[in-house]
């Protein structure tokens, strides 16, 4: 060995301690990401509902879905935000090829100094970053979906066909297409949380794909004892937040709920689900045989409660049966439901109203706990000139009269007054009876109340719709079985407040119309007469509705209260879970004296 | 009513008759919820009445050419008696139909009155009217047309 080898390594304890630099420039200021780079992520958070597609299809678990401050959940949004981990992420883009949203993409840059471990975990399009605002990267193709942006159309009769019978217009789904269709569920869940019954929806769309409509049945059957009905005739707000349907349409829900039900004979029922608990003792009174009322039944005859229901009608259902026409829910389909419940032991009184056969107080005191829902069933009146003119008729009753089978004699010429789904239905039921048909409607197609599907079909149907036009007074026509109806334009105003615009009557642009029949269908109210004025006085009622507290209760602790008449949404799903968020409370009380 | 003071007398006393007809009511009213709404009904009219109260006083102020919408639907709507069973449409129709025969009054007189002092009181109150019948009227349109 040389002198020279011995040596030289102690030379570089010379620059031990000088501060240590990099020779050079640094390369990746030269070298910029290619432009389809899959680099470091851009949330778009504005955009992004939080379903956390990411999370689940990341094979590399780099993806948490997490709370942040400032951001709430609310309809649609699950409040959640990804948050990446670059310690596992691999880059490889399905994150952003599944994203629902299109909320989230990758940019080109990828380099990232820092000392701090912790660092590289960071919810993206929270937190500052400096690829911030780059446009380079990785964009999912706007042709390139992991699942298809349409959803399987459902076979429906055609107009021309539908509008001859009562037959149901939805076919329903083939075992393929509900297939098809479940396949493009990403399973987020913010369906459940956005469903007044809180369905669990994923998961009974996944039993959809494994074939096992048995636990879909079953899975249904947790929150809701109404799922033929439901499958047919739903407000679907679930499909309304999908988000699925933000950049294509949503998964069509409803129609999987449908498809399941389907599947399963009614024979099977007592063998797939829950049977009843040990007899408790309790005797419970439930006033309304309608969805509500139904719904609390079923769930309190499962808990070994004795449960009697008191019906004015002479079948059960309420506004289902004498509200929904047939061609939108068969009765088999309700039946079905109903006989379930039925089974249990729910013992229904028919053709027996309270106040007028037993004492609403004798409920009060003879049972253990009462719960009504009575629904919305008295028309509003239009309070116009000549409204009792013998041709002038309520769309309630034109439906409850088509329910039972009557012949509602209305002519081949109707006007029907109103934008809701009364109205949407008794216009629908007018065609099938071989009416033309005119919509009145006092304010615009897109402040229909109606549901937006019911609007399509009843136009398809030939539904002629008048919209910006008021009912001003029904007069007597040149032939006595007809009625001349006046009406006049009207000019939408903005609401200084926000509110839907208000329609403005122009006095100077009237008109005079003839029609066999006027249907008036502008809303319900409800009917509370059946308490006695010493009862209801302490009881907290707004607007003809109940206004209840935790689990439904009232005041009166014995005294429960759901469906239309307590809540502000007056759909089938919202009865539903108010009649089993009730039996929830009303369980909770004769188990435990405890208030809701 | 030759004077502003007698005329602003004549609408308290008539915002005052209104309170006490809403607080008659709720006390006779048998369906369940109406007493409360009458009740309201009646503290609306009292809150008419302060107002005027402190016109007369000179802490506030008429404005006889402030622009208050018509939705006009009480215009066509048939006149409803309050009775014990009313409804809350009904109730609604009779509220609105008042404020609308007082602002049709106040409207009438100030076109009979010559003195501009007197002539821009009757229009402040007419306009105070139209206030009270656009309120009851938003209410209708709101929750009793609700499908309409």
């Amino acid at each position: 060995m040389s002198l020279k080898d011995l040596i030289s390594p102690f030379f570089v304890w010379q620059r031990a301690f000088e501060k240590p630099y990099t020779v050079g420039l640094k390369p990746i200021v030269e070298r910029p990401g290619a432009p389809a780079y899959r680099g470091f992520h851009i949330n778009m958070s504005d955009d992004c509902v939080g379903c956390g597609s990411c999370f689940t299809i990341c094979q590399n678990h780099a993806i948490d879905m997490v709370k942040v401050d400032g951001l709430e959940a609310h309809g649609g949004d699950s409040g959640l935000r990804p948050r990446f981990d670059y310690g596992r992420c691999c880059w490889c883009g399905l994150c952003v090829d599944i994203c629902t949203a299109g909320s989230l993409r990758m940019t080109n840059e990828y380099a990232w100094f820092t000392t701090n471990p912790d660092d590289f975990r960071f919810v993206a399009g929270m937190e500052n970053k400096s690829w911030d605002g780059r446009t380079g990267g990785y964009h999912r193709h706007p042709d390139y979906h992991l699942f298809p942006p349409k959803r399987i159309e459902m076979e429906m009769l055609a107009p021309e066909e539908s509008v001859a019978s009562f037959t149901e217009v939805a076919k329903g789904y083939t075992e393929e297409q509900a297939k098809l269709e479940a396949d493009r569920c990403v399973e987020c869940g913010i369906c459940v949380a956005t469903c007044p019954a809180h369905m669990d929806v994923p998961d009974y769309i996944h039993s959809i794909r494994d074939g096992d409509y048995e636990k879909g049945l079953q899975l249904m059957y947790r929150t809701n004892p109404f799922p033929a009905t439901c499958g047919r005739i739903c407000t679907r707000r679930c499909e309304s937040v999908c988000p699925v349907g933000i950049q294509g349409e949503p998964v069509a829900i409803r129609w999987l709920k449908r498809f399941i039900v389907d599947q399963v004979a009614e024979a099977d029922y007592a063998r797939i689900l829950p049977n009843v608990e040990a007899d408790t003792g309790k005797r419970i009174a439930i006033v309304g045989a309608g969805p509500g009322g139904l719904s609390a039944a079923y769930y309190l005859r499962l808990k070994g409660h004795a449960v009697e229901v008191f019906e004015s009608q002479a079948q059960a259902g309420g506004m289902l049966r004498y509200g929904v026409p047939s061609y939108r829910l068969p009765d088999p389909a309700l039946d079905k439901d109903i006989e379930h419940i039925r089974s249990l032991g729910v013992e229904i009184h028919f053709n027996h109203s309270i106040g007028r056969d037993t004492a609403f107080s004798d409920l009060l005191d003879n049972y253990d706990a009462v719960f009504v829902s009575t629904g919305l069933n008295v028309p509003s009146q239009m309070r116009i000139q000549g409204e009792d003119h013998p041709r002038v008729m309520d769309g309630l009753k034109l439906l409850d009269d088509v329910a039972n089978g009557k012949d509602p004699q209305i002519g081949t010429s109707v006007a029907v007054i109103g934008g809701g789904n009364v109205a949407m239905d008794a216009a629908r039921v007018s065609r099938r009876l071989g009416a033309e048909v005119t919509v009145l409607y006092r304010r615009r197609i897109e402040d229909m109340p109606a549901d937006t599907e019911e609007i399509h079909e009843a136009q398809a149907e030939g539904c002629i719709f008048v919209t910006q036009a008021i009912p001003v007074e029904a007069l007597n026509a040149a032939q006595s079985d007809q009625v001349t109806l006046k009406w006049g334009e009207a000019e939408m105003l903005q609401d200084p407040k926000g509110g839907r615009p208000r329609p403005v009557l122009q006095e100077e642009r009237m008109h005079l119309d003839t029609f066999d029949t006027v249907v008036s269908a502008i809303g319900q109210g409800s009917n509370l007469d059946y308490i006695p004025t010493e009862i209801s006085d302490q009881l907290q009622i707004k607007w003809g509705k109940f206004i209840p507290g935790d689990y439904q209760q009232m005041v009166l602790n014995k005294l429960f209260v759901g469906g239309d008449v307590a809540n502000a949404t007056a759909d089938a799903i919202s009865a539903i879970e108010d009649g089993h968020h009730a039996a929830r409370g009303i369980h909770r009380f004769l188990d435990t004296g405890q208030r809701g | 009513m030759n004077t502003v003071d007698e005329i602003l007398d004549y609408a308290i006393d008539q915002e005052q008759q209104a309170a006490d007809f809403y607080a008659d009511m709720a006390k006779r009213a048998e369906k369940g919820g109406m007493k409360e709404i009458f009740l309201e009904f009646s503290a609306e009219e009292e809150r008419h009445r302060d107002k005027l109260l402190n016109v007369k006083q000179g802490d506030q102020e008429l404005h006889a050419n402030q622009a208050v919408i018509n939705l006009k639907i009480s215009d066509y709507l048939v006149d409803v008696e309050p009775h014990e069973n009313i409804s809350y449409q009904d109730a609604l129709i009779v509220a609105m139909k008042r404020e609308r025969a007082a602002f049709r009054l106040y409207s009438d007189m100030a076109e009979k009155v010559t003195e501009p002092a007197l002539q821009d009181v009757f229009l402040g109150l007419a306009k105070e009217e139209a206030k009270h019948k656009l309120f009851f009227e938003s209410e209708y349109d709101e929750r009793v047309l609700k499908d309409n």
